[in-house]
């Protein structure tokens, strides 16, 4: 498996098969699909930025790499896609076999262009950030203290706005030097950029242009009048301070049977509108810190009495979320428009209660935000994340803005689409699959938010139906792929980031062998949970336990081997071995086993599952687990009840929490104090080590993942245990080992799964 | 109840202006809680006058008192005001008196004073002789064609020798021509009767005139008999044009003489009284024939006598001091034409009826021996004893005496109302209305019409029951509030009681009057920051007027405040924070209004007055590079509104332009107007009308919340005032109008306006109806408020300016000898948040007689009638239909008193009566007045209209027939009354190209300055040594010198005595802004009008064709 993640440090690039199908019938019959897993901006080593524009094939547009086929006599380069002979400009002129322009380098498969200064200036980035008042006084405090610490962070040259909300939303106008002020919006009324242009007098003392669209300095917006409401942070930070350290409360009344009246919606829409108006195309942030359920407005998810519960998933599979459809239609347009605009929306949701997540996640996910989802402001979970966006650590997000993806590929193979966050551009074309799976019939994307880890699930067909015998009329059976992504970097810079893949075909249909070899197990595992979401989502009565489970029949039986009615006789290739056991966790997990968690938290993990990249997304699947003890040194360890002994501390990473499980008698020592004995310092050690880790994997995850620490028969190991496979339970007959545990669940364990899945797979 | 007494003694409740009384049962009033309307000067502006004007109430020592000065009733406590009269042969020489007074005013208003007194001893020849010296020249045969002959009186202020003459002529008309009304023959007669001579001295030269009626077969003409009394207070109250000696007769009813005004019927029958009826008849008559415009007419009718002696018929023609033999009555009217065809210069404007003013105070107690008195003109000064009616400054009707039946009010074609001022400011030296707390079970009402106890509630069966004087319904005297009767039929304790014995009186509200508790007093001040409005310096001017304004605002913790501002979007502020700086809060969405807080934008004064002062402070500078020029102001005031919604309150709007955008926009019509002048000119009345319902629709909604919304409009164009004057008149609040609003002369008057409008005695959430006796029923409410149900009028605000005119209806008859009762009752809220009921009653006599309805006609409540008519009538009709409206009105009710009331030989004569012989002049003033002026601005109009709607009585007439003075040669003048006795007849030939005039309506104040005044005077009061060096923005300076002192004495006084700053204004001649000024002489012809004379022969032919 190693290759892939080879190939992966290369290009960012991981493919569920390396080789292809042949063709389509056989790539039906695959089952798992042809599906790429790109990170666009996968920060890749010695990845050369060329300060020049890129070269570009005159038919389909694609670019110059180390696949063209060169005449350097001729000074011709063939594009690999169309086969098209294109003359090299007068520039390329000196080129020579042994003088390449870097893109030609077969090593810089992934390479970036930057514009250069005179083309293009460079864009401040802007954060919006748009704060729920409609919080106890505890809440808000922490709020404040988080957003204060994370205006301290601010780029310099970034502009900062700050927008309120609670019954009614207040734009602040922050560069109005007298007095702190705000323009007061109306919670349960919405408000078209064209009335907000008229509202906030944009046009005060000027005859207005009468025609088109009116947004941005360009079509007569004096920046004078932009620069209330977005400044400098390094201007406003006094202001923006001192308005937040005096943000009261929302100071309507609350009835004690009644939700605080939270237009959440129709803040947000003036942020977008706002945005739109100020700065459209360039890279934009809302940042939306929420902190209970929308009540007011077209985006509110409940009624305000309180004796109506927020939405469940039953409710929703039984459709008696009355709002929420109306809730997801609104942020359905306002995500179109912020798409269309190029900005981001960030939420950061911080509440016991739902605060509509699931609502808002087409916004958030479409605009490629980022989400955050802790139980109150004054969580590490949340604190941390804050700080993590706008510290330029090692850690670094590195954000980007207002990306745009496009993909080119070899005749006979379409894009049925794409399972992540992006929005279509609807920029249909040949290559465009009739079968659309995500955000598809389009050959370019959205993204509007984008950062180093931001990962794009892509999902192919094959084409071809003809047989092999027209293969090997082909000089070769290799094909080509190429990923450009433009964005606009933190720095501020426009950048084009063009990575090239070449694949090949299956040469014989018979050969499974073949086949197996280019499977991508873990890139399997997320594409399917991936793909198992969205349908979940989207498809009315789908079961995914069924789907998976005849998915992963249907796999096995073609891929494995055994003879037919004999389950005892049924065998995995390597390559395909450990794919059972992530279906089996799959089939557990957060993202297929919803019931046990609000839309907002199904929400939210579905969100993050489509924006990780493979090796988190199969973390997230089967988290991992590692054992210290006194015995060996650390080790990985099955996910399995039976790891757990009274001696033991496990680390449990199941990419949103990580779990230090202190074993009964360890935790018995350290209640002693043990560690704190100077003959005890290896103890002191093993109770150390697993906390290192688990911080060492805090400091690299975003969100910031929740740690708990908690002891055997605690009540918070619960949160190790729900993730265990439960081959001992309260009814199995193998008792647990001494200072073990028991789960008590009637769910099957992997013993069990499997047992049925040979029976099945050999029928 | 246990408690024996009706008043559960509460505990006093302390409030500044109260003083509780000893008892603690009824408190009074402190004379004047007023504080003063005008406070320091603007700092702005350099204006010295200002501070001493800083007391309100005007020195009662200034103003000699004496029954003698004033032109007011002449009763001071049962005394009978003796008046001097001209000697009988002072009137040989009417026309050289009365021209001297004209030309020569300082001498003749010296004899008025000095004279006057000293004449009563007997010796009136003196004083006459001194009226007589200065104007040898006029030739007294001038005067007399013109049947002018009190000319004389006039200088002396007609009233006082009139006043016997036609006391006698009551009495005597009434036998004769079955109607009061009172010709005066060349009136010169009567006048000279002083009721102190005693009959016989006075009386010899009317020995003659009595026998000389030769018109009247049936006067006996018994010289004296019984005369003597019967003359001098029976007060005939017509008087004919020509005798402006008579007018002041109406009020003085005073004491016994006159007692029994039952007894007058019987004089009817008696003819005994016939020598003087005739020449006490007032009625002067203008020889018809005089005026030019008629001739055709006339001069047929007429023999052709042209000798025709200059009086009217009624002269006896023996009389002795007639130069000009005895002409039948008949022939005298045509003998007058003849010649004044020919001669109509010789008409001396001089002796047509004018307002006299006088300056002397005089007593007024509401009623004697049981009866009603009449009350003194409302623009007099006056003292008020209530001794059971109220104050007429309370309120008064326009008949003082009640005609008995519908019929016979129609007949008079008089008005028939009441103006209501509730909360009028009192004479300092008036005892202040008392308060009843009646404890637990309120105020003693009558159970089935409601009304509250009085002092015409009679109680019978030994004080068990009492009925009720306006439905006479009969109730049980509640248990605690049972009391004996005493010997003469009335309650031991009536005297005891306010209730009883008071006219007005105020009860403190229970739990049952209230639907939650009393509200604060809130204010909330809404300012144009639009850059029209930056740029003027409108916004300065405003926040620094609330800034100072602050102070007077009511204290305690219970005053609120807000403010916000607005252009195209409304600026909240919160001004309640824990910083001390306040946070503006813009609601942008001017088609659905918000506030965009809960609490905290309208906040207790006490509280933030620091962070409200930083803020007014600020607010100019703000808005400083302001580009926006658009208005929201309906959103703005709703927005307001929606502010003071939970509590209530007044909204004080500063206004600069046309609003323009959001709700209730509005469009420039006037532009629209005139670019369509075709249609314009009939549909013009139209731009007077609200655009939309809009603003009325929301201004209903205010008062439903009891939200009263002032306006100042500090505009340069239109502003539709026409629209935007609906919300200020439906929510008991008013319209300040200045235009064009000028940076330099009216913050001052900006300022005293809005700290007058904050501190002047005023209520909130009131509520008021007026009930009347059975046989009579509310027609229709008139003014500033709201009425949602019939019966009814809603007052978010009422102030001590604010007055209703309620008109009546007969459904039934009256008794002749029965009263009349009104009550008005007016619940409402104090500043300090007492809830009160201010209880105010008129009792007035039932009359079957034409002649008593005119003689107790009130003029001036008549006059404020008419104006607020034409003032509905405005928006409604063209103005040539309002102008005519009211021509017509003047004319029937000076028919209807012709045709009835007159002798039939009078024919040619115009005939006025005494009451209201003024009415012609206000008539011809008014239809000259900016709100029926054809060249008005329709902004200006509006404004007049909507101003007038709630103008007090007082105010109503200097508004239509302004006062003018000379300041030139205000040092040379009189120390005392400088002000009331000099006024000079709004007429373009008092104006002299030397001298300086001051003219004032209680509204504006204009400085005429002509071309050719002496410098020195210039300099003494502008500073400049030439006209031309005059600024046009004027701002008046005090300088070191008498005439400067002198000159702010005077505006100080008008300011007071017009709870007014008034709007300055140079006027130069030569100069548009002279031209301005001459606009107000309104008895020149102009282009929009006859003079005073072609308006009177207008009158005067309009009545003969309808007699004929």
């Amino acid at each position: 498996m190693s290759e892939f993640v080879d190939l992966e440090t290369q290009d960012g690039v991981r493919m569920t098969w390396n080789t292809f199908p042949g063709t389509k019938q056989e790539a039906l019959s695959c089952v798992i699909p042809v599906a790429a897993m790109y990170t666009p901006l996968k920060p890749i080593p010695d990845t050369p930025v060329l300060p020049y524009s890129p070269l570009r094939c005159r038919i389909c547009r694609s670019i110059l790499n180390p696949f063209s086929v060169v005449d350097y006599v001729a000074k011709i380069w063939v594009c690999p896609f169309c086969f098209q002979r294109n003359h090299f400009p007068q520039h390329y002129m000196s080129i020579s076999e042994e003088n390449l322009p870097a893109e030609l380098f077969p090593q810089y498969t992934t390479i970036e262009y930057a514009s250069s200064p005179d083309t293009g200036p460079k864009m401040p980035s802007v954060f919006l950030f748009v704060v729920d008042t409609c919080l106890i006084e505890e809440e808000i405090m922490f709020l404040k203290s988080a957003l204060s610490q994370a205006i301290e962070l601010l780029p310099e040259n970034s502009l900062v706005g700050l927008i309120t909300f609670g019954t009614y939303v207040q734009v602040h106008e922050l560069g109005f030097g007298h007095m702190p002020k705000s323009y007061v919006f109306k919670g349960s009324k919405e408000i078209t950029k064209e009335q907000l242009l008229e509202q906030m007098c944009f046009f005060a003392g000027r005859p207005r242009p009468n025609m088109g669209v009116i947004a941005g300095p360009r079509d007569g917006l004096s920046p004078e009048s932009i620069a209330r409401f977005l400044l400098p942070a390094s201007e406003c930070e006094f202001v923006l301070n001192s308005v937040l350290e005096e943000l009261p409360r929302d100071p309507w009344p609350v009835p004690a049977d009644q939700r605080a009246s939270r237009c959440t919606s129709t803040a947000l829409s003036i942020a977008a509108s706002l945005l739109g108006l100020c700065v459209p195309g360039s890279g934009a942030r809302i940042m939306a810190f929420v902190g209970g359920p929308s009540t007011e407005g077209s985006g509110s998810i409940v009624s305000k009495n309180l004796s109506e519960p927020i939405r469940s998933h039953k409710d929703l599979d039984k459709g008696a979320a009355a709002l929420y459809n109306k809730a997801v239609k609104f942020y359905e347009v306002l995500s179109k428009q912020l798409v269309h605009q190029g900005h981001v929306l960030d939420l950061f949701a911080c509440a016991l209660d739902q605060v509509g997540v699931a609502e808002l996640k087409v916004a958030v996910e479409r605009t490629g935000g980022i989400v955050v989802l802790a139980e109150s402001f004054g969580h590490s979970v949340f604190k941390d994340s804050l700080r993590r966006i706008f510290q330029s650590t090692d850690y670094d997000l590195g954000l980007a803005f207002n990306g745009v993806f496009e993909v080119n590929c070899s005749k006979d193979v379409k894009v049925q689409g794409i399972i992540g966050p992006c929005a279509s551009l609807e920029k249909k074309g040949p290559l465009c699959a009739e079968t659309v799976v995500g955000q598809g019939n389009t050959t370019a994307w959205k993204m509007c938010g984008l950062d180093k880890k931001t990962s794009l699930c892509l999902i192919f067909e094959i084409a071809r139906k003809d047989g092999p015998e027209s293969i090997s009329q082909h000089t070769s059976n290799q094909f080509y792929f190429q990923f450009l992504t433009y964005y606009q970097h933190s720095d501020g810079q426009m950048r084009l980031r063009v990575t090239t893949l070449s694949r090949r075909w299956v040469t014989s249909p018979a050969d499974v062998q073949e086949l197996l070899a280019g499977f991508d197990q873990e890139a399997a595992a997320a594409v399917m949970a991936r793909l198992v979401s969205l349908k979940m989502e989207i498809e009315d009565d789908f079961d995914p336990i069924r789907w998976l489970d005849r998915s992963l029949i249907r796999l096995c039986s073609k891929f494995g081997d055994y003879q037919k009615d004999s389950p005892s006789s049924f065998s995995l290739s390597p390559r395909l071995s450990i794919f059972p056991q992530f279906m089996f966790h799959l089939r557990r997990s957060q993202f297929v086993q919803v019931f046990n968690n609000s839309p907002d938290e199904t929400a939210y993990y579905r969100m993050i599952l489509n924006r990780e990249n493979v090796a988190n997304a199969v973390v997230m699947i089967q988290p991992s687990l590692i054992s210290y003890s006194f015995h060996s040194s650390p080790e990985p360890v099955l996910l399995d009840v039976t790891a757990i002994a009274a001696d033991r501390i496990l680390l449990l990473d199941s990419y949103f929490t990580v779990v230090v499980f202190h074993g009964a008698s360890i935790a018995q020592w350290r209640n002693a104090g043990y560690q704190n004995q100077p003959e005890h310092e290896t103890f002191a050690y093993l109770l150390k080590a697993p906390r290192e880790e688990a911080d060492t994997i805090m400091k690299e995850r975003f969100p910031v993942p929740r740690l708990v620490v908690c002891d055997q028969h605690g009540s918070q190991a619960r949160f190790l245990l729900v993730k265990l496979n439960p081959s001992v339970t309260y009814n199995s007959n193998n008792p647990p080992p001494p200072g073990g545990d028991i789960i008590f669940t009637d769910d099957v364990s992997l013993e069990v799964f499997l047992d049925h899945l040979q029976r099945l797979a050999v029928q | 109840m246990e408690s024996a007494s009706p008043f559960a003694p509460g505990p006093p409740r302390q409030r500044p202006a109260m003083v509780p009384n000893p008892t603690g049962i009824v408190r009074s009033m402190a004379p004047s809680p007023a504080p003063p309307p005008f406070g320091s000067a603007h700092p702005g502006s350099s204006h010295p006058v200002a501070t001493t004007f800083a007391s309100r109430s005007p020195p009662p020592g200034a103003i000699p008192q004496g029954p003698i000065a004033g032109n007011g009733p002449p009763v001071s406590g049962g005394f009978a005001a003796p008046r001097t009269v001209p000697p009988p042969w002072a009137q040989l020489a009417p026309p050289l008196a009365a021209s001297s007074s004209i030309r020569l005013p300082t001498p003749s208003a010296a004899a008025i004073q000095d004279s006057g007194p000293q004449s009563f001893p007997g010796s009136p020849p003196s004083g006459a002789s001194v009226a007589a010296l200065p104007t040898p020249f006029v030739g007294p045969p001038t005067s007399q064609p013109f049947g002018r002959p009190p000319t004389s009186q006039s200088p002396f202020s007609g009233p006082p020798g009139s006043q016997l003459h036609f006391a006698g002529a009551q009495y005597s008309q009434r036998p004769m021509a079955g109607s009061t009304n009172s010709q005066l023959p060349l009136a010169g007669p009567p006048t000279s009767q002083s009721p102190f001579l005693g009959p016989p001295t006075s009386q010899p030269p009317f020995t003659g005139p009595p026998s000389s009626q030769p018109p009247r077969p049936n006067t006996p003409q018994p010289p004296f008999a019984g005369l003597p009394t019967s003359q001098q207070f029976g007060g005939p109250s017509t008087q004919t044009l020509t005798g402006p000696l008579i007018s002041q007769v109406v009020g003085p009813p005073t004491s016994q003489p006159y007692a029994g005004r039952s007894s007058s019927p019987s004089h009817m029958t008696t003819p005994s009284s016939q020598p003087f009826s005739k020449p006490p008849t007032v009625g002067t008559s203008f020889g018809s024939p005089v005026w030019p415009s008629q001739p055709g007419q006339m001069v047929p009718s007429l023999p052709g006598n042209v000798q025709a002696p200059p009086r009217m018929f009624g002269m006896p023609p023996g009389m002795p001091g007639q130069p000009i033999p005895p002409v039948p009555p008949a022939m005298g009217h045509s003998a007058l034409a003849g010649p004044q065809v020919s001669a109509q210069s010789k008409i001396d404007p001089n002796q047509i009826p004018r307002p006299v003013p006088s300056s002397s105070i005089t007593i007024f107690e509401t009623r004697q021996g049981n009866q009603a008195n009449v009350p003194p003109s409302a623009t007099s000064i006056f003292v008020v004893k209530d001794n059971g009616n109220c104050s007429p400054r309370l309120m008064r009707c326009t008949l003082n005496q009640i005609p008995c039946t519908g019929d016979l009010l129609s007949t008079s074609s008089m008005p028939f109302a009441l103006m209501v001022q509730p909360l009028a400011l009192p004479h300092p030296s008036e005892d202040p209305i008392q308060v009843v707390d009646f404890g637990e079970s309120g105020p003693v009402r009558c159970s089935r019409c409601k009304s509250y106890i009085n002092a015409f509630m009679r109680f019978i069966d030994h004080g068990r029951t009492f009925v009720c004087n306006l439905c006479g319904f009969t109730n049980e005297t509640p248990h605690d509030y049972y009391c004996n009767l005493g010997p003469d039929g009335r309650r031991r304790d009536a005297d005891e009681r306010p209730e009883l014995c008071k006219g007005t009186v105020e009860f403190v509200a229970t739990r049952e009057y209230m639907v939650r508790d009393p509200m604060p007093a809130v204010f909330f001040f809404l300012i144009d920051v639009s850059l029209n409005a930056i740029q003027t310096g409108a916004t300065a001017a405003a926040c620094s007027a609330i800034s100072q304004s602050l102070a007077d605002l009511p204290d305690g913790p219970r005053t609120m405040v807000g403010i916000a501002t607005f252009d195209c979007s409304i600026h909240f502020y919160n001004l309640r924070r824990a910083s001390q700086q306040p946070l503006m809060l813009i609601v942008p969405d001017i088609h659905d209004v918000y506030t965009p807080l809960h609490t905290d934008v309208v906040v207790p004064l006490a509280e933030c007055r620091q962070s409200v002062e930083q803020l007014l402070e600020s607010i100019p500078s703000l808005f400083e590079n302001n580009k926006v020029s658009d208005s929201a102001f309906g959103a703005a005031i709703k927005a307001g509104f929606l502010a003071l919604k939970p509590t209530g309150g007044k909204l004080l709007v500063f206004q600069s332009v046309l609003p323009s955008v959001g709700i209730g926009s509005l469009s420039s019509r006037e532009a629209e107007g005139r670019t369509n002048v075709s249609a314009g000119d009939k549909e013009a009345h139209k731009l007077l009308q609200p655009a939309d319902k809009t603003l009325k629709t929301m201004a209903i909604e205010f008062a439903e919340y009891q939200v009263c919304v002032d306006i100042f409009i500090t505009a340069q164009t239109f502003v539709d005032i026409a629209s935007i004057s609906v919300v200020p008149g439906t929510t008991g609040g008013q319209v300040y109008y200045y235009y064009p609003f000028s940076a330099l002369s009216d913050p001052g008057k900006l300022y005293n306006d809005l700290r007058w409008n904050l501190s002047r005695p005023q209520g909130f959430e009131a509520v008021m109806r007026v009930r009347c006796s059975q046989g009579l029923q509310v027609q229709e409410y008139a003014g500033s408020f709201c009425k949602r149900i019939p019966t009814d009028i809603d007052l978010p605000a009422i102030d001590c300016e604010k007055t209703i005119m309620v008109t009546f209806k007969h459904d039934d008859k009256f008794q002749d000898n029965s009263e009349c009762a009104f009550q008005c009752a007016l619940l409402y809220t104090t500043v300090y948040g007492e809830r009160r009921i201010r209880v105010i009653n008129l009792s007035l006599p039932c009359t079957n007689m034409l002649t008593n309805l005119f003689r107790t006609a009130d003029l001036d409540t008549q006059f404020a009638c008419i104006l607020k008519q034409a003032a509905s009538g405005v928006p409604v009709n063209s103005l040539s239909q309002v102008r005519e409206q009211i021509t017509n009105l003047c004319i029937n009710i000076l028919h209807a008193y012709r045709k009835f009331c007159a002798t039939v030989s009078s024919s040619g004569q115009l005939i006025l009566p005494e009451a209201l012989k003024l009415l012609p002049l206000y008539t011809l003033a008014l239809v000259k007045s900016i709100g029926l002026r054809n060249d008005g601005r329709f902004d200006d109009r509006s404004y007049w209209a909507s101003h007038v709607m709630s103008l007090s009585i007082s105010l109503a007439v200097p508004l239509v027939y302004p006062r003018m003075i000379s300041i030139h040669d205000l040092t040379a003048k009189e120390n005392d009354g400088s002000l009331s006795s000099s006024n000079i007849p709004l007429s373009s030939e008092h104006i002299n190209d030397d001298g300086i005039y001051l003219l004032e309506n209680g509204e504006d104040c204009l400085i005429y300055v002509g071309n050719m005044v002496n410098p020195e005077t210039l300099q003494k009061l502008f500073g400049v040594t030439s006209v031309d060096g005059l600024p046009t923005q004027l701002v008046l300076q005090q300088f070191d010198n008498d005439l400067s002192e002198k000159l702010s004495d005077v505006m100080n006084e008008i300011r007071q005595q017009r709870c007014s700053y008034l709007r300055l204004r140079l006027c130069k001649k030569g100069d548009p802004s002279g031209v301005h000024f001459m606009s107000y002489m309104v008895e020149d012809k102009a282009p929009g009008g006859l003079s005073y004379v072609e308006f009177l022969v207008h009158v005067h032919r309009q009545i003969q064709t309808k007699m004929a």
